[in-house]
């Protein structure tokens, strides 16, 4: 197998500063060397890039030429280690928050009853929440 | 009363929320270089959507996070302040990316060199190497 070595796999592709930034955030980091800081990126770089592979081969596998988010799901869910820091990090699938939103306004609108008749010897559900014109509201 | 007490709806307008924004950008890397990458590694005729961009470069930030944080924790088990190379190594064997720590140990190893040489070539030209003697009876015959 012929290596490119015109692009180097693990040569850091990301901003220093940006990737110090993130290392940083956890308060408990307290000084980080060139070398760490070096490793990180190109470690970075090489998670980025198998996560794509990864991502391609699943969008592959379900004949779509856009890598979709699903993909990229599914190909966390594959990888161990990836998966166990990842997966609660991934944002919600879209369809289970639209069929969420879908039944919430469901309940919250009042369905309109068919008006279709009610089988012999039965009466409609809405005849029970009509409010008798005779009686008197209940104080 | 209160004018505040209406705008409760929307996010405040004043520095408040342009800090929020700043934060945001910088917990993330650059989604021009996260393409970038992506784009090297996938077929010609691929693309990528929006929403895998953006959640790519929350994988990345969290990954960046998780070995930091593994690194630092054995720092700080070992009593030392500031995580070095090797640190980053071992975390990520332990975390299961044993796959990238042989190739990043090996580029760490000649990146040493190389930094190596850059000093020694910084420090001129005269006698630089203390411990090879075979060097200096070379320039003894010249």
């Amino acid at each position: 197998m012929a290596e490119d070595e015109a692009v180097d796999p693990i040569l850091p592709e990301f901003p220093t500063a940006r990737v110090k930034k993130i290392m940083k955030l956890d308060k408990d980091i307290n000084k980080v060397n060139s070398e760490a800081l070096l490793l990180i990126s190109c470690s970075t770089n090489l998670f980025l890039q198998f996560l794509a592979e990864k991502s391609a081969e699943v969008a592959t596998a379900n004949k779509k030429k856009t890598v979709k988010l699903d993909h990229l799901r599914t190909a966390v869910k594959r990888h161990r280690p990836a998966s166990d820091f990842l997966l609660d990090s991934l944002p919600i699938p879209a369809e289970s928050t639209q069929s969420a939103a879908r039944s919430v306004t469901d309940r919250d609108r009042s369905r309109p009853v068919s008006n279709k008749p009610a089988p012999a010897g039965t009466r409609r559900i809405d005849h029970f929440f009509r409010k008798p014109e005779n009686e008197a509201p209940i104080s | 009363m209160a004018e505040d007490a209406g705008a409760s709806g929307s996010n405040n307008d004043g520095g408040g929320s342009s800090s929020n924004i700043i934060k945001e950008q910088d917990r993330l890397l650059p989604i021009a270089n996260v393409g970038r990458i992506m784009k090297q590694i996938l077929p010609p005729n691929a693309k990528i959507s929006k929403e895998a961009k953006e959640t790519m470069q929350e994988c990345v930030s969290e990954f960046i996070s998780f070995v930091t944080g593994e690194a630092s924790d054995k720092c700080k088990t070992e009593r030392r302040k500031t995580v070095n190379g090797d640190d980053v190594c071992w975390a990520l064997a332990t975390l299961g990316f044993d796959d990238y720590a042989e190739p990043l140990k090996r580029y760490l190893f000649k990146y040493r060199e190389f930094e190596g040489d850059k000093v020694a070539a910084n420090q001129g030209q005269g006698i630089v190497d203390h411990d090879n003697n075979i060097e200096d009876s070379n320039l003894d015959r010249y």
